[in-house]
């Protein structure tokens, strides 16, 4: 792989020279977070829809905030501070799927068991790493809770790259299936839904592509991407299809703005935080679009 | 009817379906107990009952979708598809998912947001066409009104052509043109021996359409053909006063 990513950044590295490109594109991380942002924003955009449809912003936060947890949990356990992967992977995918069990058998409402779950995480994840920073240096912890792409690395990216591939080939051939549940569970199953299964796999999706996206968008806003271009792109769509397209469009450009505009204007910002920002803007805008046009008009109350 | 006239290609006949001792136990309540009775092949078969009496019950325990006990026989002749009418579907009012959307969706492999497939396009055209709601494939589903969405509702069961129809009775009712689209219907699958296991409130339709009617709460109470068993007596006894105040569906 690692052939394929210099190919990539030798690629940068001329159209910067050649003018195309700011300058900063000549140094190998800003290729690297380039690379990222450019996987985070279609996968993020596309899935984000599916969790909006699905009403799963909620799980996804909970989610997002385990992978702090995670991360605490592999500092304490010894892992590099700057990829502890098995620990987020193992603490974040078992944490999700506990969750959704909980949800599933105890017939409760979601937002109750998520709530539960995530104040246990945020609990058990706040008391570890008070107790491990007491040994580490805090501002590596801040660029796995807020994203940095001065350490994204060729092993992140080869993370993300699987994730990314993974999840697009599960995802679109399943697409429908994982979204009929939401609407009539019985009305899926009739139609051969494997009902439960489809909950059990989107939920693995939103985890392991949270985990993957942490180096770039950080633990605390990574879900925030999954939620605010779908809710940008629902402000202005009439259909699936535009709701879809708007949505990467709107996560992809979050993305690569997110990681060139600190970098060209050299404010020292959060990556995770940049990319937010700039999707924040897009919801902002959708929504005066969607709030003062006629055609989308609807009763007051 | 004219079988030329048919809109969707015939699926075969329909099954014969036999509830045998079935009993259901949900959260320590009994909601079915020991329910007895034949639904014929090719025929139109309503059952009805009181509110909270076991009737969605029933239907899901038939789906596989019930933790039920005793037997449900399935005596399929041709294929064994089933289209399932459900009550009503759980979404958010401004999602922007069109009625083109929700048939893709629920009737094609390839992902809603691509469109609707090719070889789907003319049948999904034309049950649309057929359900009254070819004007209004672009509208998304949050605007549509308690009977569109019954009727489309309708339109997605008809797809793959079904050998068993089961319609569970929307809270709301239809509206006119609904209702007369529903029975043009019933009537045209009917006959292309499809048999319909049918949810119903209003004891009048269920007299004019139904071959079979069976009243259940928590038992079955009685079943046969509607001139038989559709007597004031039988009525009065199967609907207490209070569930004839819930219902308000006496004739």
């Amino acid at each position: 792989m690692t052939a394929v990513y210099e190919l990539f950044r030798n690629l940068l590295l001329q159209w910067a020279e050649a003018g195309f490109l700011p300058e900063s594109f000549k140094y190998a991380f800003v290729a690297n977070a380039f690379f990222c942002a450019f996987l985070i924003g279609p996968l993020l955009g596309g899935i984000g829809t599916m969790v909006v449809t699905k009403r799963l912003a909620f799980f996804s936060q909970a989610v997002g905030q385990a992978a702090m947890t995670g991360v605490a949990l592999g500092i304490l356990l010894g892992e590099p501070y700057t990829s502890p992967y098995a620990s987020l992977f193992g603490f974040c995918i078992l944490f999700g799927l506990l969750m959704n069990f909980t949800r599933g058998r105890t017939k409760m409402s979601s937002d109750t068991v998520i709530g539960v779950f995530l104040s246990i995480s945020l609990a058990v994840g706040a008391c570890i790493l008070l107790y491990v920073t007491a040994g580490v240096n805090i501002h590596i912890l801040e660029s796995i809770l807020f994203g940095s792409i001065l350490t994204v690395s060729d092993i992140d990216m080869n993370v993300l790259l699987v994730v990314a591939v993974i999840c697009t080939m599960v995802s679109i051939p399943f697409y429908n299936r994982l979204l009929l549940g939401s609407f009539n569970s019985s009305l899926a199953h009739v139609r051969g839904v494997k009902v439960v299964l489809m909950e059990y796999m989107f939920v693995l999706m939103i985890t392991v592509i949270t985990v993957a996206s942490l180096k770039i968008v950080g633990a605390v806003l990574v879900e925030a991407l999954f939620i605010i271009p779908a809710a940008a792109a629902r402000n202005i769509s009439k259909s699936i299809r535009s709701f879809t397209a708007f949505s990467i469009l709107f996560s992809t450009l979050a993305c690569l703005l997110g990681v060139v505009i600190p970098l060209e204007f050299n404010i020292a910002v959060p990556s995770g935080g940049a990319i937010i920002l700039v999707a924040s803007f897009f919801f902002l805008i959708t929504a005066v679009v969607r709030i003062t046009g006629k055609r989308y008009s609807e009763g007051t109350l | 009817m004219n079988s030329t006239n048919l809109f969707i290609e015939s699926a075969g006949n329909g099954p014969r379906i036999q509830f045998e001792k079935v009993c259901l136990m949900l959260g320590g309540n009994s909601i079915l107990d020991e329910v007895d009775f034949v639904v014929e092949p090719g025929s139109i078969h309503c059952l009805i009952g009181p509110n909270g009496g076991g009737k969605t019950s029933l239907l899901r325990s038939l789906l596989g979708q019930m933790p039920h006990s005793g037997t449900i026989k399935l005596g399929w002749s041709d294929g064994e598809v089933i289209g399932y009418v459900p009550q009503m579907l759980d979404f958010d009012r401004t999602l922007p998912i069109t009625v083109d959307d929700f048939m893709a969706m629920t009737c094609q492999t390839r992902p809603a947001f691509f469109g609707i497939g090719s070889e789907f396009r003319i049948p999904i055209g034309r049950i649309l066409d057929k359900v009254g709601l070819a004007e209004k494939r672009y509208r998304i589903l949050g605007q549509l009104s308690g009977g569109e969405m019954q009727r489309l509702l309708l339109a997605q069961a008809l797809l793959p052509a079904p050998n068993l129809l089961v319609l569970d009775e929307p809270a709301t009712g239809l509206d006119e043109k609904g209702a007369t689209i529903l029975r043009n219907l019933l009537r045209e699958l009917k006959t292309q021996g499809v048999t319909i296991f049918w949810i119903h409130h209003d004891l009048q339709e269920v007299r004019e359409m139904a071959d079979f009617v069976t009243c259940i709460n928590r038992r079955v109470i009685f079943s046969g053909r509607p001139v038989e068993v559709l007597n004031n007596e039988q009525i009065l006894s199967a609907f207490s006063a209070r569930s004839y105040q819930n219902t308000g569906t006496m004739p």
